[in-house]
């Protein structure tokens, strides 16, 4: 008994909370970017927040922005350590921004670590800088005093309103070994005169590298319900008419509610072809000229935004096939149903190649409680 | 087990021993005609003791001998000279209402119950008046079992009225209450309370036996006799269930089990009991069974909350952060940021500081119990917080467990979940999160190895019995538990035969009425003719 209890004390006394990580003793990155350094190294900034507790239960918020050349991410991290006060600790990571010209090359590099150690979030956004990285995160907002808070609800709120597909590290992973299969990463851009960050479109990669064709802003909507994703709301705005003097009369904005999505893919011999066919039920939420009431009204508006529609749709897939991105894993299925004619191809080469007719059908099924 | 380990492997000299011993062969001692010498014998067995009354009457030749602080001044008068005074009899012989012994031993052990003898010299006989004054207190409710609707009587320290409550409500032939002399020294009285063909009856054998083997100078409450009969000392959970509510020991005897009542206190043990009997409240029964489900979930959900929530706070902070939400890590790391101390140290200073108030405000009078409550729990959990010593989460946790571990009806019950929430901290504090596994497991193991009367602790979990999770987790509407549940080792299965069973035949009873309504309708209206007739 006295020596059962000898052991239970020694277990605990010495050996006495050996892996212990307190979470008071260290100073949590929320957000972190990479850009490209000189000599083929790389410039790891991080954003640290800072909360020292008042008396009276007020609080500071400081964050602290640094910013140091490596050769490596892990190193750039020891170099960080080395400057701050308690240890550097990425595991609640909100946001990781890439510089363009870094992700241009190759982004696995820096996203390795994340890959290969347990504690690191891999839920934490993925973002592409338009310029520098290190530009976003030293960038001082009036609003939010958190930098990550700042970059992260404007990543969500691109992805509920149809604009990004929310892309973290863990859901990027897979699609940067597979050949066959590509992704697309949001942009943040920097707009100095408005003093704001903002979300500009959706950068196309081929494989780990940036191509550096973007979907635009406008089309970015179009481009995820290709894909068959839709946030809370997606919105769309288009011209149905010039007939009207007054410009905002001839616009027609509607709230996509259902979207089906078929791609059909059919070789012959060795020439892919690809049919998208995408039908959306949308209600038309902002419409001055009216007159919905009566069937021939929808139908035009029917037939006038299922054109507009088809006409974005390819100016999508013309985009994506001269960034050779090729987000809906063609080459993928391609692989799987026909992997003679796969072997035969160098799909890398291929993609920009094959013909894509993408149709868009667009059916009005409500039209608000205006009538 | 223990049971037939003793039986085999015991030691038998010793049970020889205690038969002799047995209090059916008491000793005696013959009385003398003489009435000094009787008189003398009394007062050198009471070592002439002060209280000792002896009343000398019919100038030296009889004496009246009773213990001064047992018996009531009123009744001696009632029963023994009132009869004299008015000449119904000639001597205090004479009077009906006495109980003659020849043996002094057993005239001794009346003495001491209360009663007052008489003695005449020239005369064997012992006469025996019961003349005994007793204290009670009024059946209040006990402070500690309160309920909300229900019944509001409680047992008292008398055992007499306490089995007189439960007479009342089982006013059956088959309750059975069986006395045992326990105590060397005290000598007290100890009730087993069964109903006969209900219970198990080698559960009473069972029991009978432990509590036969009790040798200790004084039983001076149900929780000696626990500890004697109880299966497993060595385990922080109780093995019997404790109360003060008549209806509750009414229910459980009613289900088949054994209530051990002893002389001298209101608490009353059940045996065999579970887990979950300890879950288990009077008031779940008056209320409506969704309620009574409901609470009944909250207070199971306040077992995991009392022995794991500063514990898993602990892990949380200290090991594995990465579980906090995104939007409370700013103020999680705010709140713990400045203090000095370790987690684990913040809350075993805490939990302590806790069970330091909850010591103090139980042993002052209420006034100064409700001040000692408010500047220990308000003031001191404030300040404490703003001096930087204790992080303001680590109150909100151990607050929510102190709460938590209060909703268990049974008293120590709480006690053991206060206890068991220091080795989790501990656990937790040097191995987080593997830590509380670990712990909660060695609990679960030990739970589920604990027998009480040879009723597994977790029934009807862990040997799982569908049919009888009835009473446990929820409380299903009272006519559909028409079984005894089998943790209570009842021989008579059925407890509730068809009751609700009318409202079926109202449905068949509707579902005829269209086809003959008519018919039904004239009958009616000729039967109201006749009657107005």
């Amino acid at each position: 008994m006295k020596k059962i209890l000898l052991i239970i004390i020694c277990l605990l006394l010495l050996t006495g909370c050996w892996d212990e990580r307190q979470f008071k003793n260290i100073k949590l990155v929320m957000t972190m970017g990479f850009d490209q350094g000189e000599d083929g190294g790389i410039i790891e900034t991080v954003s640290i927040p800072t909360v020292n507790r008042g008396t009276e239960g007020q609080t500071e918020e400081r964050v602290q922005v640094l910013s140091t050349w490596a050769r490596t991410p892990l190193e750039g991290r020891d170099f960080v350590d080395q400057s701050i006060a308690e240890s550097f600790d990425p595991a609640k990571l909100r946001v990781v921004v890439i510089g363009e010209e870094l992700a241009k090359e190759n982004i696995y590099s820096v996203l390795d670590e994340f890959y290969r150690n347990p504690t690191n979030n891999l839920n934490a956004h993925l973002a592409i800088a338009k310029g520098r990285a290190s530009d976003v995160l030293s960038y001082q907002n009036i609003s939010d005093t958190m930098i990550s808070e700042y970059i992260s609800g404007v990543l969500e709120g691109a992805v509920a309103s149809t604009h990004a597909t929310g892309e973290n590290i863990q859901l990027i992973c897979a699609e940067l070994f597979e050949p066959g299969e590509d992704f697309s990463l949001p942009i943040l851009a920097v707009d100095e005169e408005k003093q704001l960050i903002k979300y500009d479109g959706m950068a196309l990669f081929h494989e780990e590298q940036y191509s550096g064709v973007d979907i635009p802003m406008k089309l970015s909507t179009m481009f995820m319900l290709m894909q068959g994703i839709k946030g809370r709301v997606a919105h769309l705005t288009k011209k149905v008419s010039d007939e009207h003097e007054d410009e905002r009369y001839n616009y027609v904005t509607v709230n996509v509610r259902g979207h089906k999505r078929k791609a059909d893919i059919s070789v012959h011999k060795d020439t892919v072809s690809v049919d998208l066919n995408l039908s959306l039920k949308v209600r038309v939420v902002e419409y001055p000229s009216d007159h919905l009431q009566e069937k021939r009204t929808i139908d035009e508006l029917d037939e006038k935004l299922s054109e507009t529609l088809t006409k974005d749709a390819q100016k999508v897939v013309s985009l994506m096939q001269e960034a050779n991105s090729d987000i809906w894993a063609i080459g993928r299925q391609v692989k799987a149903y026909y992997p003679e004619v796969y072997k035969e191809l160098d799909w890398a080469e291929t993609f920009p190649e094959i013909e894509i007719k993408p149709s868009v059908k667009v059916e009005v099924i409500q039209h608000g409680i205006i009538h | 087990m223990g049971f037939f380990k003793r039986l085999l492997f015991g030691d038998h000299k010793r049970l020889h021993d205690r038969e002799s011993s047995d209090p059916d062969k008491e000793p005696e001692h013959p009385s003398s005609t003489k009435l000094s010498v009787n008189i003398d014998y009394l007062m050198h067995e009471f070592h002439r003791t002060s209280d000792l009354r002896i009343r000398i009457l019919e100038k030296g030749q009889a004496a009246l001998v009773y213990m001064e602080s047992l018996v009531d001044q009123e009744k001696i008068h009632e029963m023994i000279f009132k009869p004299l005074e008015l000449g119904d009899v000639e001597h205090i012989s004479d009077i009906p209402n006495s109980k003659v012994t020849l043996n002094m031993e057993e005239a001794i052990q009346t003495l001491l119950r209360g009663h007052a003898l008489y003695m005449e010299d020239g005369l064997r006989g012992v006469y025996q008046f019961r003349v005994t004054s007793s204290f009670n207190r009024s059946i209040e409710e006990p402070a500690n079992e309160k309920v909300v609707r229900g019944s509001h009587d409680g047992f008292v320290e008398n055992l007499m009225i306490n089995i007189n409550l439960l007479r009342k409500r089982i006013e059956n032939r088959n309750l059975t209450v069986k006395y045992y002399r326990l105590g060397k020294k005290t000598n007290n009285n100890i009730a087993l309370v069964y109903i006969d063909g209900v219970t198990d009856p080698s559960l009473i054998q069972e029991i009978e036996y432990r509590l036969k083997y009790i040798s200790a100078d004084m039983i001076h409450s149900p929780g000696y006799v626990e500890e004697f009969i109880e299966d497993q000392t060595f385990s922080p959970f109780p093995q019997m269930l404790n109360t003060e509510r008549p209806d509750r020991v009414t229910a459980n005897l009613i289900e088949g089990r054994v209530a051990i009542m002893s002389e001298g206190s209101p608490t009353v043990l059940i045996a065999p009991s579970t887990f979950f009997s300890f879950y288990q409240s009077s008031d779940d029964y008056n209320m409506r069974w969704f309620t009574g489900t409901f609470v009944r979930l909250i207070r199971l959900a306040s077992f995991i909350i009392a022995v794991c929530m500063p514990a898993f706070y602990i892990a949380v902070v200290s090991f594995h952060f990465e579980v906090i939400p995104n939007e409370l890590v700013m103020p999680v790391k705010q709140s713990i940021n400045g203090i000095a101390y370790p987690p684990l140290i913040e809350a075993l200073v805490m939990v302590v500081i806790i069970e330091l108030i909850r010591e103090a405000g139980i042993r002052l009078p209420q006034p100064i119990g409700q001040t000692i409550g408010i500047v220990g729990g308000l003031v001191i959990g404030d300040a404490v917080v703003r001096a930087g010593l204790v992080s303001n989460l680590m109150v909100i946790v151990v607050a929510l467990t102190a709460i938590a571990s209060f909703v268990v009806p049974s008293n120590e019950m709480s006690t053991t979940l206060r206890l068991l929430t220091f080795p989790l901290i501990l656990l937790a504090g040097t191995l987080g999160f593997i830590g509380i596994t670990f712990g909660f497991m060695m609990i679960l193991i030990h739970m589920t190895r604990l027998e009480s009367f040879g009723v597994p602790y977790t029934s009807p979990i862990a040997p799982l019995r569908i049919k009888d999770l009835k009473d446990t987790f929820i409380r299903m509407p009272i006519y559909r538990m028409n079984n005894r549940p089998k943790d209570s080792r009842a021989v008579d299965k059925e407890v509730i035969g068809p009751s609700r069973e009318w409202k079926q035949l109202e449905r068949t009873n509707n579902e005829q009425q269209p086809a003959g309504s008519q018919e039904a309708s004239q009958q009616a209206s000729s039967e109201s003719n006749q009657s107005s007739d």
